[in-house]
């Protein structure tokens, strides 16, 4: 502070109404300074709290709230059928909850906010008053994208807790009550790998333009085609050749389900599933059937989430500076 | 003083302490045809600074390189004594950095963006709140701060860019264009809260610009780059002094005039509607004002007009004595002063 801007906040004014003004002149910052990963989770932070509408206007919370609702119903019906009729089976499973519901919301969700999270800064140039302060190129990407993992976390896996204690709230004795715990982990393990795939690629999509509307399509409609695409193939490849022998459906059937992330996901649980010999009914999977080639399911599943993050990355290494 | 040619020095070795910018031999190619630097060597000392050149000079790929954005293809810039390619992060904790373009979202408060902005600079919740509120204060905006950056005018906008340069308190600002598509007025209010923040604030300002007339009332030094090359590197007086011409306009007798004129020995060279004569101090305006009077001519219009920058910063600028050679195929680009443009 110059000698100038000291003698004026050494001599406070007197304002109209009696009160005195201080002039204060600028201010220095000498405090503490928070580093590089302060900074990175301070914008995850901010990036979740979005994507939820919140600090944003009252029309972004609409959608959010409303498909976590949703995705709520199923484990609060299961709650109140057990309560009534203690006897009955839980009505739905901790692994793959309610796939339809769960594909149709996860989609809906991440199609509506993975352009929230990016397309404003793309589209307002916004992106060079990041990378002018003291974070790295990567952080920018990486941030976002554990806030969008968080968020998808967030509206699958609450619903499994609910449910949890739904169960959990109806047995008997803690060996029950552990039993239905070593059936929630693989269920929360799951709903994990959903959180990380869907986000990297919604968020790689949603990153190809700073248009919302457009970046809206780009994310939900390879989405969402790619899910009917499977189906449909799958679909064919059963009626065009028949089981490939007793048991074993058709290669293009099992096959099918890596066209989708939603179907890909569906097959890597019943690749999981199979030497524990839980026998999930096919309808209720995304994927009618892997047959064979569970491990191709999860090696697709690996690559394409790395494939995803790396791409999400490396998009951000080029834009931004121009 | 601001600048030495210094090509002798070495390469690989440390900054010069207490210079705020230092670059040497800097070169940027994008791909094989493009130059935006050429080797550009250049001290810049703490105060005020303008970065002159016309657009597509390397001014904005200079800034760059200088805040670690961009790599250099090769030479060295130091920034407060941090190496701008291995040590880019501690330099962006040290800046402030406000774009040429309008980077702002419509969407949200001047109060939100800048106080999120200034976390991102590092600052805890608290005191980024108290740091953003007092940045927009510095800039002038005081009730408009709670309303969505949307409404604001041009001017409100560049300041918001300018405060939420200021938010993280930082020791060097680079600002690139910051009177862009501003008023008159708003150009005013803008260099007058540069000078103030240079000035009262104690931060170094390395302030970009293709208007000379405009930031040489703001700045210490001078540094005048085209094509990528350094043209001169000056105090403002030195580079200033004696490079500007007066425009005379009258209705009519514009003959008699100039017969009048080159009678006096100024040199008039028929430029557009009016004459151009070399400015030197108040004689040369006395000596039209006398020329107009004995003629009974009738004057509407007198005008201090500049250079290009070529012009400007060549070493040797052409005697008055032959203007007509020096001056007139300069003058086609030029405008008033207060915007004096460059091409």
């Amino acid at each position: 502070m110059s000698a100038e801007a000291e003698a004026a906040a050494g001599q406070p004014a007197l304002a109209a109404d009696g009160g005195v003004i201080h002039n204060i002149g600028y201010r220095r910052y000498d405090a503490e300074r928070l580093g590089r990963w302060r900074i990175v989770q301070a914008l995850t932070w901010h990036s979740y709290r979005a994507a939820f509408g919140l600090g944003r206007g009252g029309k972004a919370k609409v959608f959010p709230a409303l498909l976590f609702a949703l995705l709520c119903l199923p484990a609060a019906v299961n709650a109140v059928a057990l309560a009534t009729n203690p006897h009955s089976q839980p009505l739905v499973s901790y692994d793959a909850y309610i796939p339809a519901l769960r594909t149709v919301t996860v989609l809906i969700f991440v199609a509506l906010e993975a352009p929230n999270l990016l397309s404003a800064d793309l589209r307002n140039h916004t992106l060079p008053l990041y990378f002018a302060r003291p974070m790295h190129r990567i952080d920018y990407p990486v941030a976002k994208l554990i806030a969008l993992s968080l968020a998808v976390l967030t509206i699958v896996e609450i619903p499994e807790l609910l449910l949890y204690i739904g169960n959990v709230s109806q047995v008997h004795g803690a060996g029950q009550a552990w039993e239905q715990t070593l059936r929630l982990l693989p269920g929360l393990l799951y709903g994990a790998a959903w959180a990380v795939l869907l986000a990297s690629l919604g968020l790689l999509l949603a990153s190809t333009t700073g248009r919302r509307v457009f970046a809206i399509c780009a994310t939900g409609v390879p989405l969402f085609f790619s899910y009917i695409l499977a189906h449909a193939l799958a679909q064919a490849g059963q009626q065009a050749f028949g089981p490939a022998g007793p048991g074993q459906p058709s290669a293009l059937t099992s096959l099918a389900g890596l066209i989708s992330p939603f179907t890909l996901l569906g097959g890597v649980l019943r690749w999981l599933q199979a030497p524990r010999g839980v026998r999930v009914p096919a309808q209720m999977l995304q994927a009618t059937t892997v047959g064979h080639y569970g491990p191709v399911y999860g090696a697709v599943f690996a690559a394409l989430t790395i494939a995803a993050v790396g791409g999400l990355i490396l998009r951000y290494r080029k834009i931004g500076v121009a | 003083m601001i600048a030495q040619p210094a090509t002798t020095r070495d390469q690989a070795g440390q900054p010069e302490s207490g210079a705020v910018i230092e670059a040497r031999g800097l070169t940027k190619r994008y791909g094989l045809t493009v130059t935006a630097l050429a080797d550009l060597t250049v001290t810049i000392w703490p105060g005020i600074t303008g970065l002159i050149g016309a657009n597509g000079a390397g001014k904005s790929t200079l800034i760059k390189i200088l805040l670690g954005l961009l790599e250099p293809t090769s030479g060295r810039a130091f920034v407060l004594g941090h190496d701008c390619v291995r040590d880019g992060f501690a330099i962006r904790s040290l800046t402030g950095y406000m774009p040429e373009h309008d980077c702002l979202p419509p969407d949200v408060t001047a109060t939100e963006l800048v106080t999120h902005l200034g976390r991102m600079s590092g600052l805890p919740p608290t005191a980024a709140k108290e740091r953003a509120a007092d940045s927009l204060r510095h800039v002038g905006l005081y009730e408009e701060r709670y309303r969505q950056i949307g409404t604001y005018s041009t001017g409100m906008k560049q300041r918001v860019k300018l405060a939420q340069a200021l938010v993280g308190d930082p020791r060097l600002l680079l600002l690139d264009e910051p009177t862009n598509g501003l008023d008159p007025a708003g150009r005013t209010a803008m260099l007058d809260l540069i000078a103030k923040i240079g000035s009262e604030f104690g931060i170094s300002i390395l302030v970009a610009s293709h208007l000379l007339g405009e930031i040489e009332q703001i700045c210490d030094h001078l540094v005048a780059i085209d094509a990528g090359c350094l043209l001169r590197a000056d105090s403002v007086s030195s580079v200033t002094r004696a490079t500007a011409a007066l425009l005379v306009e009258v209705d009519d007798g514009i003959e008699l005039l100039q017969a009048e004129l080159a009678r006096r020995g100024l040199g008039p060279v028929r430029f557009q509607r009016g004459l151009l004569v070399q400015l030197a101090g108040d004689a040369t305006y006395d000596a039209v004002r006398d020329s107009v009077a004995d003629l009974g001519l009738p004057l509407c219009r007198m005008e201090q007009r500049r250079h290009q920058v070529e012009e400007l910063f060549r070493d040797a600028p052409a005697a008055p004595a032959d203007p007509a050679v020096s001056v007139a195929p300069a003058m086609p680009g030029s405008q008033p002063t207060g915007a004096a443009g460059v091409r």
